[in-house]
């Protein structure tokens, strides 16, 4: 049995054999024959239903409605029209944006970086740092915000300790327009993508061997080695992650919360921060919604996008 | 407490409402119900208050609820804890879900609970359990606090206000003398920061500084710098933009040149840190600023788990002549009630039995505010405590924020252009400019 890499893409014509297999017999049929596993599968399928998808139906119709707390009211596309000619959220878009674009391509390549230097290691050091990377990910991001927010204190943060050694002005990192925002991304990009080295390492176990035989015959250095078998062979494993920490960087909002609140300013307001000020202290629940929604549609667009530019093609 | 007296006191109540009701037409009374056929669960929240000899800071209420629930058979009172800093969030989520308490400690015109939120019927209306005689015991602006449209939306428990807190260690060491009574202009103020503003070992880096505060939407520990020159947010009928005009353009740049050109402030003068700010001027080990503004629980604080040797000082006043401060009122809300008038009367009985004039004296005297009644303030609760006295004879320069259904977003672009004065990207003048455009479109 061929073994795929994790996060792998059906190519196209296996994709249309499928289907046309499927057709050959009806649903139902095939669910009464495999009924041990739907069985398995209907408890986490209850808790998807109730707890997502329904819930993320009910923030779509929401979105059409000027909410209340005793009986909510048709507002047509009203809550769109407002989010489109929002200063706020087109600033939010903007920041979110930025985080992301930054945030992303460095988190996936610096776990690819580090995911192949701990490959080429022995054992238990692989389990070493398979570990020492992961931990971050266990961690609560309300801690490391926590701890971030002390390491860039004004007075006495680690950041401005390290630049006054070469006689640097401390810096009021969260507390400017102009470095806050790169003060947060600077975190992310620090916070290791232990998810990513993780899966980066499962997915190089199952490159063959032959492979890279192959290639030292033919004279192939390390590095081109790298370059052209392994990142190529990790391509669906790479779309995984990226689709994976877009999804997160889009939605960041822990390190906001608890950071600056979205300031000074509008400087560090991101789009989950703007959705839940204008839920939970505005109470305007039909405009978040469609906030929410407009946002589904942003990560709908990058992910297919990104997708067709990474698929696994022949 | 004996249950018979509870009773006896439920049923005096009770006559007592019946006979207010008279008035009104009968059906009013019927809605009105009565507390002592009621019987099931009362959920109440409320946060940590003062440590008990086993540090639990719910002891207060848990006490208040065993008495009650003796000497009424059939009433639990079921009491979730929730900490401060959450309140406004879980109840928040719990109104949206229409998962709301039966009581919890909020003022109206906060952040939890708005003035919307009366208008689409979430807090019910207490007059028919709290008649005139009984509101006269409570302090006029505590009760408007609590106002809207002629009804009452709650029972006032507590004022707090604004004061300065002046760290007379850092007065002595700078040789500097505090106001006398606590009174001062805003020149002798600056001259004083600037003055607490030193070197301490001459290693060519200020070790202290005269002032600080900090600026974030829903906190107005600064604000009352901004209303020296006479200045408010909002004209009296809540219909214009007015914090623009030229006098608090003035003030709002005086308090931010303080760290801007005065260096009498440090870098994060105006920041968001609330707890770094406090420890700055609290915390033994820092102590690196002498004045700063904080509302009445820091003077226990002070007094209490960070012992600092301080006074109470006004608001310094400016062009205005007057110190002003802000002041909050914190009461008991009733959550909207699915009908059954028996349980409305209890919850009110309830709310009034943690109101007396004998707790706001307890809570006056161990959890730093000020009572809402005028009997409890009559009793002398700061008798043996002469800083909170001293800030209690601040409530007649208070001046309450504006009650607007929108506050919250006007506050939050008011504060956030606050915030870009205060690190020095805009003029007063350009933040308040751009301000007015963002809250007049929401005052339309």
């Amino acid at each position: 049995m061929t073994q795929v890499p994790m996060g792998a893409v059906p190519k196209k014509g296996e994709e249309k054999l499928k289907i046309r297999k499927r057709s050959n017999q009806s649903i139902w049929k095939q669910m009464k024959k495999n009924y041990a596993a739907y069985l398995f599968l209907l408890p986490k399928l209850v808790l998807f239903t109730l707890f997502v998808a329904i819930p993320v139906l009910w923030a779509f119709v929401l979105s059409f409605q000027e909410y209340k707390i005793f009986g909510s009211e048709f507002a047509g596309l009203q809550n769109y029209i407002t989010v489109f000619q929002s200063a706020a959220f087109m600033a939010a878009l903007k920041n979110t944006l930025l985080f992301t674009i930054v945030t992303v391509p460095f988190g996936v390549i610096t776990a690819l970086i580090g995911a192949s230097m701990i490959f080429a290691l022995g054992k238990v050091s692989q389990s070493f740092f398979r570990s020492a990377f992961y931990l971050p990910t266990v961690t609560s991001m309300v801690i490391i915000a926590m701890v971030w927010r002390w390491m860039y204190n004004y007075d006495f943060g680690l950041f401005n300790y390290i630049l006054g050694w070469f006689g640097v002005d401390p810096i009021n990192w969260l507390g400017q327009s102009s470095t806050a925002l790169w003060a947060l991304i600077i975190m992310q990009c620090l916070i290791p993508f232990g998810v990513g080295i993780i899966m980066y390492l499962a997915s190089m176990g199952s490159i063959s061997n032959a492979l890279y035989e192959a290639a030292k015959i033919d004279g192939a250095g390390s590095l081109k080695q790298w370059w052209h078998i392994t990142v190529p062979l990790l391509k669906p494993t790479t779309l995984y992650l990226v689709l994976l920490s877009t999804i997160g960087s889009f939605q960041v909002f822990t390190q906001i919360i608890m950071m600056t609140g979205g300031g000074p300013g509008n400087a560090t307001e991101t789009l989950v921060h703007l959705i839940y000020k204008t839920g939970f202290r505005d109470f305007e629940f039909g405009l978040a919604a469609a906030q929410s929604v407009v946002l589904f549609v942003i990560i709908l667009i990058f992910s297919v996008i990104q997708f067709r530019v990474l698929r696994h093609d022949e | 407490m004996s249950k018979m007296f509870r009773k006896s006191v439920l049923t005096v109540a009770s006559v007592g409402l019946a006979a207010g009701v008279l008035a009104g037409c009968s059906s009013e009374a019927e809605e009105t119900g009565s507390a002592e056929e009621f019987e099931g669960t009362i959920t109440i929240w409320d946060g940590p208050r003062w440590p008990d000899k086993d540090d639990n800071k719910f002891h207060w209420l848990e006490q208040k609820i065993a008495e009650y629930e003796e000497a009424n058979e059939g009433i639990e009172i079921e009491m979730v804890q929730v900490p401060w800093a959450e309140m406004g969030d879980k109840l928040g989520v719990a109104i949206a879900g229409k998962g709301w308490p039966d009581i919890a400690p909020v003022d109206i015109s906060g952040s939890a609970v708005s003035i919307d939120h009366i208008e689409q019927g979430v807090v019910e209306p207490l007059d028919a359990y709290i008649d005139d005689e009984a509101k006269k015991d409570f302090y006029e602006n505590a009760l408007d606090a609590y106002t809207y449209d002629g009804k009452l939306y709650g029972i006032p428990n507590s004022i707090t206000l604004h004061t300065m807190l002046l760290n007379l260690d850092l007065f002595e060491e700078a040789g500097v003398t505090p106001p006398e009574n606590g009174k001062w202009t805003y020149d002798e103020f600056l001259s004083a920061a600037k003055e607490l503003t030193f070197d301490r070992d001459d290693d060519g880096k200020t070790d202290v500084y005269g002032f600080s505060t900090y600026i974030m939407p829903g906190y107005y520990e600064a604000w009352p710098f901004f209303y020296k020159n006479g200045g408010s947010p909002l004209n009296e009928d809540m219909t214009e933009f007015t914090f623009d005009d030229p006098e608090t353009v003035q003030a709002i740049q005086d308090l931010a040149d303080l760290k801007l050109t005065e260096n009498a402030a440090p870098e994060t003068h105006g920041g968001n840190d609330v707890g770094g700010t406090f420890q700055a001027w609290a915390n033994e080990e820092q102590r690196t600023v002498a004045m700063q503004p904080w509302a009445t629980w820091a003077i226990g604080a002070a007094q209490g788990a960070y012992p600092t040797n301080f006074m109470v000082a006004e608001y310094p006043a400016g062009d205005a002549e007057e110190a002003k401060t802000i002041g909050g009122v914190g009461g008991w809300t009733m959550f909207h009630q699915d009908g059954d008038a028996n349980k409305k009367a209890a919850v009110a009985d309830f709310m009034q039995f943690i109101s007396t004039t004998d707790e706001q004296v307890t809570m006056a005297q161990n959890y730093g505010v000020f009572p809402a009644r005028i009997s409890a303030a009559e009793k002398d609760p700061f008798a043996e405590n002469p800083e909170m006295a001293r800030a209690m004879e601040m409530s007649e320069q208070v001046v309450m924020l504006p009650r607007h259904p929108e506050w919250r977003k006007i506050d939050e672009a008011i504060q956030t252009e606050l915030q870009l004065v205060f690190n020095g990207e805009k003029t007063a003048e350009q933040a308040m400019a751009d301000a007015k455009v963002v809250v007049d479109g929401l005052l339309e």
